[in-house]
């Protein structure tokens, strides 16, 4: 068999059924076989062999998928809905808060919006100008738009989806008509919103008055669709982990490891700034101790899926007041739950749980992203990452995080591990690669910059290089150190300023070193410098977006971000 | 036939350094590492500070992707070890915001700073130069802090040996102001007068260079162990004038037969008003005579045995406007500090607070600041490592009293521990080839019980160990010196004078705690019934042959046992 491809034998055909295809695709040549699989795609997309509601609409319908995001789903539930309505036929467009207004908004006949709530019920950073627009008194009309609303939140902060519910109230009071009601989605969100996104195409297709659909753009989707989704939460990839080192000095009040994960042969094609999404596992010894005060022996298939499936550590008011109504006692006050665990729920009222009353109250295992601190340009087939172990002490109970104490403590060098990949397509390296980049990137959120150093050192980017690091001791905390000396001197790195905040008497943080540096800030961003900022998000971006704030004035601040020369990847 | 051999490579860098500048001051603001540029950690030396590094972290900073963990030492200049209780809470100030948080005592009776990051080394400098302390000096081919016998209770005496220490540290005190302008920033003249160091001149001496004053008969100071000494002779109840004593030093290599510790020779006798110009005279004879090819050759101890004593004193002599006088002679006691109280003829009091290694941590330094806090008196710190709070008026010894009881600061060790000096070692010094001060107290709590054995406990008998051979705790002039060869070994030296008058002499090599322990310990229990009365341990081994008697550094390495003539190949 000299030409072209073939099934393979396990392909999901007859033996005869493969033969047959073979005679025909071995002899194919490529412009038959692209033709084929654009006739198979748009054959595929009629005939509604991916999920669909229950009629197509009848004619080409406008739609706008509005999205919000931070960590990247809800962009990522926005590409679903859009390539959904692309296969069903809809006119669809993808419009991001970051780069639109609500008048553009208030024209669109239908409007899909997806909303994220951040932190302690705050819009997502680049959304926060639309947002602000759509509450200011002058906000446009919106009686010519139909509209739904998916919000997007964490049962665990206080503000679930606080977000979503204002611009839904607030769309209705300007003159919007709902298609369905909103639907909150906590961190299990993939179910929920898939039936949302269905339900309300669904909606939009039967009320709609347009004619026609067309099918020639359906294929565009289909294309992209699997390539991203081939490793996800649900099956992600077994990679397995090469170096696992320490990085932290042993006098370091900090555990943060470098962890080489493989991806050989997952086809993972991450980009500097990328995400990886691990699926962790819980603590065995919390396990046990969680069936132990559920009054449950443990059998394996329950403890297996207590460490591999479940949160039995985050505790919500809702998962409380569950318990209370289970339990036939008196649900806490709402602030109980603030530092507490599901541990000490259980171990407050004690109960004996049946494992499935226990499963039900149990909220699903949510996947955790480390931004990738390598470039495939320089690493190849793997991804590195940066570990801080969390530990920390509340309400007389030592408390580990769930995936970096699994990935620092449990997981060894040898071991696998399941990942998959979460792009991050707003936390990409300037497109020119002479555009001077400033990274702001304390602790852990130097770790893109690592990866973001090591494209520029591969491509052989001439773009100038800042970075500006900070944690607790010079000696014993100065992440990748060798690795910056080692730039510094083949000149890739430009520049550098560095923060260490238990070094001397007076706390120095980040945003210290940038004022002092206020001048060449001001001159590179005169050059046209990207800013980015990396880490913590409570504090250090707060704290340096007051002192960009301070030192290139809002409007210009405004400006570059609009631009695209501010960027964040906070958490 | 003049051999022309190359200088060694300080030299250049001294040259280079522009009158002790080089690039120090770049260097302190370079972020990405915390070390300076290899020249500059030669010449910070002359500022009194070392780059080191912890040698504990060594083993895991490769994995963790770091460069070694850098740290400096300071040390400051203390002429005669006196600072005000101003200047002590600044410097326990400094050590707490800017260091490890230890202070630590030295033999040449000032305090160093350890584990400061370079960020905070300017810092830290400024902060003890608020109080008019400085570190000058401190370390480098310069003459260093300049000692003086701590003896507060003979009022006049200290005062006088103080004041000629303090005269000496002027007279010699570099004048470049490299210094303040590095570490304080203060502004160079541009286009001013042309620099010029009229004593050391722009390569300053081929090696470091020490000078101690002492008061008979206490040889606190170790008077044979310095480049140059002048011990006060007292006639008619003033101090009269004083012998000088040249080419004592430690400094040896392990392994190299030409490199020897040498005690002390006395060469004549100068009136006080005299003293800074034969200090001058002394050390610019080093400086034009001095070796500088080789910085192993170079001490003032080396010079005088290759041009021969008499020669060398002629040639201070010519220098000298006026000749040195016969020495009148002196006999010295001890090399220890008296511990504890004492009161001098105007009623003042004193108190000498045994300070285990001279390591200040913890409970003893909160202590010692609240007691600096009441501003009473002076702080002085011996050239044993302790303190003597002296100057105390009647009416707060009680109170002071109160306190060091309190604190447990007014304990007695025994004869041997009060005797005892480590020098730092590891894990900072980059010189230490074994543990000194993390190993001497428990190797003498070890030998105490075998001293207790033979009755000896309260015996006064001195012992020094030193993490490598340049011997900074002058453990070659020692009753019992242990000098470090390699992790967990050392060399056993016995046989020096507890006056302080003599040199010691190798009785074992590469010996462990333990081998160390079985040593000594039949040699106690022979000592405790054989000795003579007034006998010092120190004489007694030669008198029983168990060493030979060293008084010439030239003949260290010789007369040694017959186990040990074979010299090893290191």
């Amino acid at each position: 068999m000299a030409t072209g491809i073939l099934l393979p034998a396990g392909a999901p055909f007859a033996p005869e059924q493969i033969t047959s295809l073979n005679g025909v695709f071995g002899k194919s040549n490529g412009e038959q076989r692209a033709w084929l699989s654009g006739f198979l795609a748009g054959v595929v997309a009629v005939a509604g062999d991916v999920a669909r509601p229950a009629a197509p609409p009848k004619a080409r319908v406008p739609l706008t998928v509005l999205f919000g995001t931070e960590s990247g789903n809800g962009e990522a539930l926005a590409q679903r809905a859009r390539r959904t309505a692309a296969k069903l036929g809809f006119a669809v467009k993808l419009a991001d808060m970051a780069d639109t207004t609500p008048a553009q908004m208030a024209a669109v006949p239908n409007l899909m919006l997806i909303a994220s709530t951040w932190g302690e019920g705050d819009p997502p950073q680049r959304a926060v100008d639309f947002y602000d627009a759509l509450l200011a008194d002058d906000a446009p009309r919106f009686e010519k738009t139909r509209f739904a609303v998916l919000s997007l939140g964490d049962r665990a902060y206080a503000q679930f989806c606080e977000i979503g519910k204002r611009m839904d109230d607030r769309i209705a009071a300007l003159g919007g008509a709902r298609i369905v009601d909103r639907v909150d989605c906590d961190l299990d969100f993939e179910t929920t919103a898939g039936s949302w996104i269905e339900s309300t195409l669904d909606r939009i297709a039967k009320e709609s008055t347009e004619t026609v659909m067309a099918v020639e753009d359906a294929s565009a989707g289909v294309g992209d669709f699997a390539a991203i989704e081939t490793w996800t939460r649900a099956t992600p990839f077994v990679a397995e982990i090469g170096e696992h080192v320490r990085l932290s000095g042993s006098r370091s009040i900090s555990d943060t490891r470098h962890l080489e994960i493989s991806l050989e042969g997952s086809g993972i094609a991450y980009e500097p700034g990328d995400a990886l999404g691990i699926v962790p596992r819980n603590d065995p010894a919390l396990v046990d101790a969680v069936l132990k005060a559920a009054g449950l022996m443990g059998e394996v298939s329950l403890r297996d899926a207590l460490r591999d499936r479940f949160d039995i550590t985050t505790l919500t008011a809702k998962q409380a007041a569950d318990h209370a109504t289970l339990t036939g006692t008196v649900a806490p006050a709402a602030d109980w739950v603030l530092g507490r665990q599901v541990i000490d729920l259980l171990e407050a009222a004690p109960y004996k749980f049946s494992p499935q009353q226990l499963t039900t109250l149990l909220r699903p295992l949510p996947p955790r992203y480390y931004s990738i601190a390598s470039s495939r340009k320089s690493v190849g087939e793997e991804a590195h990452l940066l570990v801080a172990g969390v530990r920390y002490e509340t309400h007389g109970r030592q408390r580990a995080g769930v995936t970096s104490i699994d990935l620092n403590e449990r997981r060894k060098s040898g071991d696998k591990l399941d990942v998959f990949l979460r792009p991050n397509p707003h936390f990409r390296l300037p497109a020119d690669p002479s555009r001077p980049m400033i990274m702001i990137g304390p602790g852990t959120g130097v770790a893109p910059f690592r990866g973001f150093m090591q494209e520029r050192e591969a491509i052989g980017a001439r773009g100038k290089n800042w970075l500006v690091f900070g944690h607790r001791n010079f000696m014993h905390d100065f992440l990748y150190q060798l690795e910056w000396q080692d730039w510094i001197k083949e000149g890739l790195l430009t520049r550098l300023d560095v923060a260490f905040s238990r070094d001397q008497p007076e706390k120095r943080y980040v945003q210290h070193t940038l004022w002092e540096s206020r001048n060449e800030l001001l001159g590179w961003v005169a050059d046209g410098a990207a800013i980015y900022v990396c880490g913590d998000m409570a504090a250090m971006a707060k704290d340096v977006n007051d002192m960009l704030t301070t030192i290139l004035g809002k409007e210009q601040l405004d400006k570059i971000r609009r631009d695209g020369r501010y960027l964040r990847d906070v958490y | 036939m003049n051999e022309i051999r190359p200088l060694s490579a300080n030299e250049g860098i001294k040259i280079r350094s522009n009158f002790l500048r080089g690039t120090i001051a770049e260097g302190l603001t370079i972020p990405e590492t915390g070390a300076i540029a290899d020249d500059d950690q030669q010449v910070t030396k002359f500022h009194g500070i070392y780059l080191q590094d912890d040698r504990d972290l060594r083993a895991e900073r490769g994995r963790q992707k770091m460069e070694k963990a850098f740290i400096f030492m300071a040390r400051m200049r203390v002429p005669s070890g006196i600072l005000t209780p101003a200047q002590y809470l600044a410097a326990d100030k400094m050590a707490r915001e800017r260091g490890n948080g230890t202070l630590r005592f030295t033999t040449r009776q000032t305090i160093q700073f350890h584990g400061i990051l370079k960020s905070n080394l300017r810092p830290l400098i400024q902060g003890l130069h608020q109080e008019m302390l400085d570190t000058i000096a401190a370390c480098g081919d310069v003459n260093r802090n300049v000692c003086a016998a701590v003896v507060p209770w003979l009022r006049a005496g200290h005062a006088a040996v103080t004041k000629t220490a303090e005269d000496i540290a002027n007279h010699l005190l570099p004048k470049s102001r490299a210094w303040h302008e590095i570490w304080l920033g203060e502004e160079r003249v541009a286009g001013g007068v042309e620099e010029a160091e009229p004593i050391y001149g722009r390569t300053y001496l081929p090696r470091k260079f020490k000078i101690g004053v002492a008061l008979p008969p206490y040889n606190d100071v170790d008077a044979f162990a310095q480049d140059l000494s002048f011990v006060a002779i007292a006639e008619h109840g003033k101090i009269a004038g004083y012998d000088v004593i040249v080419g004592g030093g430690m400094g040896m290599t392990h392994g190299e037969r030409d490199t020897y510790p040498r005690a002390g020779s006395i060469i004549g006798f100068c009136k006080p008003e005299h003293v800074a110009e034969v200090a001058e005279m002394v050390v610019t004879m080093q400086r034009d005579h001095g070796d500088r090819s080789n910085r192993k050759a170079a001490r003032l101890k080396y010079t005088i045995d290759r041009m021969g004593l008499d020669a060398f004193v002629a040639g201070v002599n010519a220098r000298l406007s006026v000749k040195l006088e016969n020495a009148k002679g002196f006999s010295f006691a001890t090399t220890g500090d008296r511990l504890g109280w004492s009161e001098d003829e105007t009623g003042l009091h004193h108190v000498t607070l045994y300070i285990e290694n001279g390591r200040v941590a913890g409970a003893a330094r909160d202590a010692l600041r609240d007691i600096a806090t009441l501003n009473i008196g002076r702080f002085i710190i011996t050239a044993n490592q302790n303190l003597t709070l002296s100057d105390i008026p009647a009416g707060e010894k009680a109170r002071i009293a109160g306190l060091l009881k309190q604190h447990g600061l007014d304990g007695q060790p025994g004869g041997l521990r009060r005797n005892a000096v480590a020098c730092v070692a590891l894990p900072t010094c980059g010189l230490a080839l074994a543990e000194s001060e993390r190993f001497l107290p428990s190797l003498v709590t070890r030998l105490e019980a075998d001293l207790a054995a033979a009755g000896l406990a309260e015996h006064e008998i001195t012992i020094r160990m030193t993490g490598c051979p340049n011997g900074c705790a002058r453990p070659f002039m020692s009753e019992i010196g242990l000098v470090g060869r390699s992790p967990g070994l050392y060399n056993l030296y016995l046989g020096g004078a507890h006056d302080g008058t003599r040199l010691s002499k190798l009785h074992a090599m590469d010996v462990d705690g333990d081998a160390i322990v079985a040593n000594l310990k039949p040699l106690f229990a022979a000592y405790a019934k054989e000795r003579e009365k007034n006998e010092s341990f120190g004489d007694y081994v030669i008198r029983a042959g168990v060493v030979a008697r060293t008084d010439n550094g030239l003949d260290f390495h010789e007369n040694l046992s017959a186990a040990l003539t074979v010299w090893p190949e290191i």
